[in-house]
This record gives C-alpha cells, structure tokens and sequence, in this order.
C-alpha cells in the first residue's frame, strides 16, 4: 500500500519538475528583429532620440562623449536581424552597435569607419547585414554586430 | 583651334552632365530611407499638384507623371511598403491616380460649362442687340407714323411695316422662348447646380434678357398707334405664349441664374407679366370693340375675356329671340353680317391669337358656332307660297263643289 502510495507521489512529482523544466527553458529559436528601414531621428535638447514607429527611446549623450562632439542634428538608427541596434549620425568617426536588455542598450561593438568622419551616412537593411552608405563619398560597408564583414 | 575649344567644352560639359546624372542616381538608389522619403515628396507634390490642377491639359500631364513615377519606383515598392505601412506604395499611388482622374472629370466639366457660359453669353449678345435694333426700328417707325399723318396712303404703308417689325420680334422672340425650352425644360438637378455656379459669371443672362424683353413689350403696348385689333389679340397671344413658358422654365431659370434671390426675382419676372398684359388689354378691348362696330355689329361693353365672351353671346342670343319673334329680311340680313364677320374675321383671322391669348377658348367659340347655327335657322325667312297655293286650292275645292251642287239642281 505504502510502495503504491509512493509510487504515485513520484509519477506526479516527476510529472512537476517536467513541467516546470520546461517553462524555463522555453526559446523561440529564429526571431527576425530586422527594421526594414532606418530611423532618422533629430535629438531634443537633452540628447534624447524616439522612435516613435518602432518604440524606442534613449539618450544618446554617451555616444556623443565618446565621438567627442556636442550635439548631432540627426541621427540614424536601424536594428539588424538578430536585435542588435545600429547607430551613427554625420561626422561621426564610428558605428555604434547595441545589445538591447533590461531597460538598456548595452555596447556590443564600436565599429570604427573612417578618422575623418563619415561625411553623409545612410543605413540599408540587407539580407545578411548592415549596409552603411557613406553618399558624401560613395562608399559602402557591410556591417553586422561583429564589426565589418 | 577654335573648333577644338568648342568641341572640348561640349565634351567637358556632357561628361560634367553624365558624371552628376549617374553620380546623383547611385547616390540616391543607395539610401533605402532617401528613396522612400523622395517617394512620398513626389507623391506628395504630385497629389498637391493635382489638388491644384484646374485645366484638363494640366491633369493629362500629371496623368503622365504619376506613371513615369510608378514606374521608377515600383522596383522599390518593399522599401516603401516597409516604411510607409500601413500605407501600401499601390494604395498611395492608386490614391492620386483616382484623385487625378476625379478631378480630370471636374475639370472637364467646369471645361464644357465655361464653353456653355461663353456660347450663351454670345447668344445673350446676339439676342440683346437683335432686339435693340428692332426696337430702335419700331421706335422710328412710330415717330415715322406720327408724322406722316397729313398722307393716309403712306401712313397704312408705314403701319404695315410697323406691324411687320412686332411680327418680326414675336417670331425672334418665341424662337427665343422655344430654345429656353428646350434647354431648360429638361435640365437635370445636377448639370442646373454646375450651371448655376458658372453663371456668377455671366453678365447678362437669359432672367435678366426675359425682364428686358417684357419691359421692351410693354412699350411697345403703351405707346403703338395706328394699331388694330388682330395686332393687340396677336400680342395677348404673344404674352400667353411667354407666360406659358415662364410657367415651365421659370422656377429652373430663377434657380440657376439668380439662386440667392429665387422669390424675389421670380416675383420681378411675374409683375413684369402682368403689367404687359395690362398695357395690352388697355388697348385690345377698345380696338376688337371698334372692329366690331365697323361692321356694325354692336356688342355691349367688355374689358376682359369674360365679359367678351357674355358680350357675344348676349348679342347672338338676341338676335336669335329676335328672329324668332319677327323673321324678316333685316333680321337675316344682320345674321348673315354677322356670320361672315364671325366665320370670316373672329375665326379664321384671330381665331388662333383669340385661344393662344387666353380672350376666347375653343370650346367657347364652338359654343357661340352652335347659336349662331340656330340663329341661321331662326332667321331665315319662311316664305308665304304654299299657304297662297293651300288657300287657292281651298277656293278652287269650293268653287268645284259649288259647281257640282249647281250643276245637280
């Protein structure tokens, strides 16, 4: 009676920590984060940018620190397929890549394109990759979170 | 050397053109973003463009351009789709398309008015100084008249060209009256509505042309001399004719042509009416009375269609009764006087005016054809022949009796 009873006890406690296993575990696998096309967004007085069609808003006054200049008239932001935000604006020396979490944009990558600024930047949103355009100069990159390709 | 100068600087300059044609293309095939917000500007212009467009030329040209601009961006329409959703590029395009054809239509339209508004202001002009001369004809004749008086032959000339001239201006008129008609009769709401927007334009339009014609009518009936009684039943016929056909078309015309006063100018073009009828009514009671008298037929007095009509039938009746009573030469002399003037004159001459002037109507005349029928019967004198011969044949059946009992005894 007693083994019986401790039989049933375990099936249903194993049946439990199944279930609950699972739940923690649960990924979807292939998310597409891609945004088809780039913001261009103009910074308000406190450095902020928002996106307003693909909800996102943050301060961009650390990338400015780091570029070493005050203020950007725009900004150009896009999100590759795997989620990670792009972000680079006229005379900027870099492309910043950003790994989004709780209520943050973490650095993944700064991604370094030319000494002098990149003259008129524009980003393209491709099969497998960033396109940044430089149409001061012509030039293209192809950029993903690791840096260029 | 000069040649070579020429042939460098053409040469520099069509590179210099294909370098920035070519540059300027790849630059902005590069930009997703740039391409999309350059669509969406020409679309926009385009669509403002065609917001602003009032000529058809104007719109066929846009028509040209939207598909020049569907063309180039159609290799792009996921970029636009992605940026511009939930807006599709088909459904932005689609929109001007059918903006541009909506207002092709309008235009076309206001197009087609203006055309309209410019014939029937030439019209108006033609119409305007067509009367103008008449009236200016009449108004001579009649001082032409008037002075003439010392030569009765050259003055029943002068009458008879007077007379000529309104019968000339009734037909211009009606003619008038009848393309009123046609045009107006029939008009729908909606074409009335376009019409009556695009005659704010008009500087005289065909309310204002009826009111200066009745005006020109009533001149004519106050100040005509040496006019007659068939010239004063053929201007009642006139006027019926006219008020007729303001009954038909007049609430369309005051809608069109003066919709912001439609009563008021309804009641003007009615006043005018009946103060032409009056002028004319002034004189014709007068003249069909002294026409009658110069037959010598003395009908009792009337000034208006009813009286005329008791008037008539007074007389006819007795004359009946009279005839009745007496049965003599001079009775049937007067019926048949008056049988020729009546079939002769009333009826064949006026009998058309007399209805279409609203002084006799048919069944009215048919009813005075009948009396004047039995008058006929009444007053033709029965002859005294057979009674002579049915007395003579009473004495001569004496005679043969009394001859017969003589003879017997």
């Amino acid at each position: 009676m007693l083994t019986k009873y401790l039989t049933t006890l375990s099936v249903i406690a194993a049946l439990l920590f199944t279930a609950v296993g699972c739940g923690s575990s649960m990924v979807i696998q292939d998310v597409d984060y891609s945004q088809p096309i780039e913001s261009v967004l103009t910074p308000d007085a406190d450095q902020v940018i928002h996106d307003q069609r693909f909800a996102i808003k943050f301060s961009i006054a650390k990338v400015l620190e780091q570029e070493g200049i005050q203020s950007a008239d725009e900004v150009r932001l896009i999100r590759n397929r795997a989620g990670y935000y792009f972000l680079t604006a006229k005379g900027f020396n870099n492309v910043y890549v950003f790994k989004p979490g709780e209520n943050e944009l973490k650095k993944k990558e700064i991604i370094e394109i030319s000494s002098e600024g990149i003259g008129d930047p524009a980003f393209n949103q491709r099969d497998r990759y960033i396109e940044l355009v430089d149409r001061a100069t012509g030039q293209t990159y192809n950029l993903d979170q690791t840096g260029r390709r | 050397m000069n040649v070579m100068n020429i042939y460098l600087k053409t040469y520099t300059l069509l590179f210099a053109i294909l370098f920035i044609v070519a540059s300027s293309t790849v630059f902005a095939q590069q930009s997703d973003y740039q391409i999309q917000q350059e669509f969406r500007t020409e679309l926009a212009e385009l669509s403002e463009r065609v917001e602003l467009a009032v000529s058809t030329e104007e719109l066929e040209i846009l028509e040209q351009e939207i598909a020049s601009l569907r063309d180039r961006y159609a290799e792009h329409s996921n970029i636009i789709n992605a940026a511009i959703f939930p807006e599709t590029f088909e459904r932005m395009v689609s929109r001007v398309e059918e903006n541009r054809a909506a207002s092709a239509d309008r235009a076309a339209v206001i197009e087609q008015l203006n055309e309209r508004v410019d014939e029937l202001t030439a019209e108006m002009e033609v119409f305007r100084n067509r009367i103008t001369q008449m009236s200016a004809d009449a108004e001579d004749l009649q001082d032409q008249i008037e002075r003439s008086a010392a030569s009765e032959s050259r003055q029943a000339a002068l009458i008879r060209q007077y007379r000529q001239n309104l019968e000339q201006r009734d037909t211009f008129v009606s003619n008038f009256l009848e393309e009123l008609l046609m045009r107006y009769q029939t008009m729908d709401r909606s074409t009335q509505e376009e019409l009556a927007d695009a005659a704010e334009r008009l500087e005289d339009n065909p309310l204002d042309l009826i009111k200066s014609i009745v005006a020109e009518y009533i001149s004519v009936a106050d100040q005509s001399s040496g006019l007659e009684a068939p010239d004063y039943i053929g201007m009642r016929a006139q006027h019926g004719y006219f008020s007729d056909v303001w009954n038909r078309i007049g609430d369309r015309l005051v809608t069109t042509f003066d919709p912001e006063r439609e009563v008021q100018a309804k009641q003007e073009v009615e006043d005018l009416l009946a103060a032409w009828l009056a002028s004319v009514d002034n004189r014709l009671w007068d003249s069909i009375t002294t026409a009658f008298n110069q037959s010598n037929i003395q009908l009792g007095p009337f000034t208006s269609p009813e009286t005329f009509n008791t008037a008539l039938n007074n007389y006819v009746d007795g004359a009946y009764e009279l005839s009745l009573e007496s049965n003599n030469d001079e009775d049937y002399t007067t019926y048949r006087n008056f049988r020729d003037f009546w079939n002769n004159t009333v009826k064949a001459s006026w009998g058309e005016a007399l209805t279409e002037g609203k002084i006799l109507s048919q069944s009215e005349i048919a009813a005075i054809d009948i009396k004047v029928s039995n008058w006929g019967e009444a007053a033709q004198p029965t002859s005294n022949l057979m009674f002579i011969l049915f007395l003579v044949s009473i004495a001569v059946i004496i005679g043969l009796v009394v001859l017969l009992i003589t003879k017997k005894n």
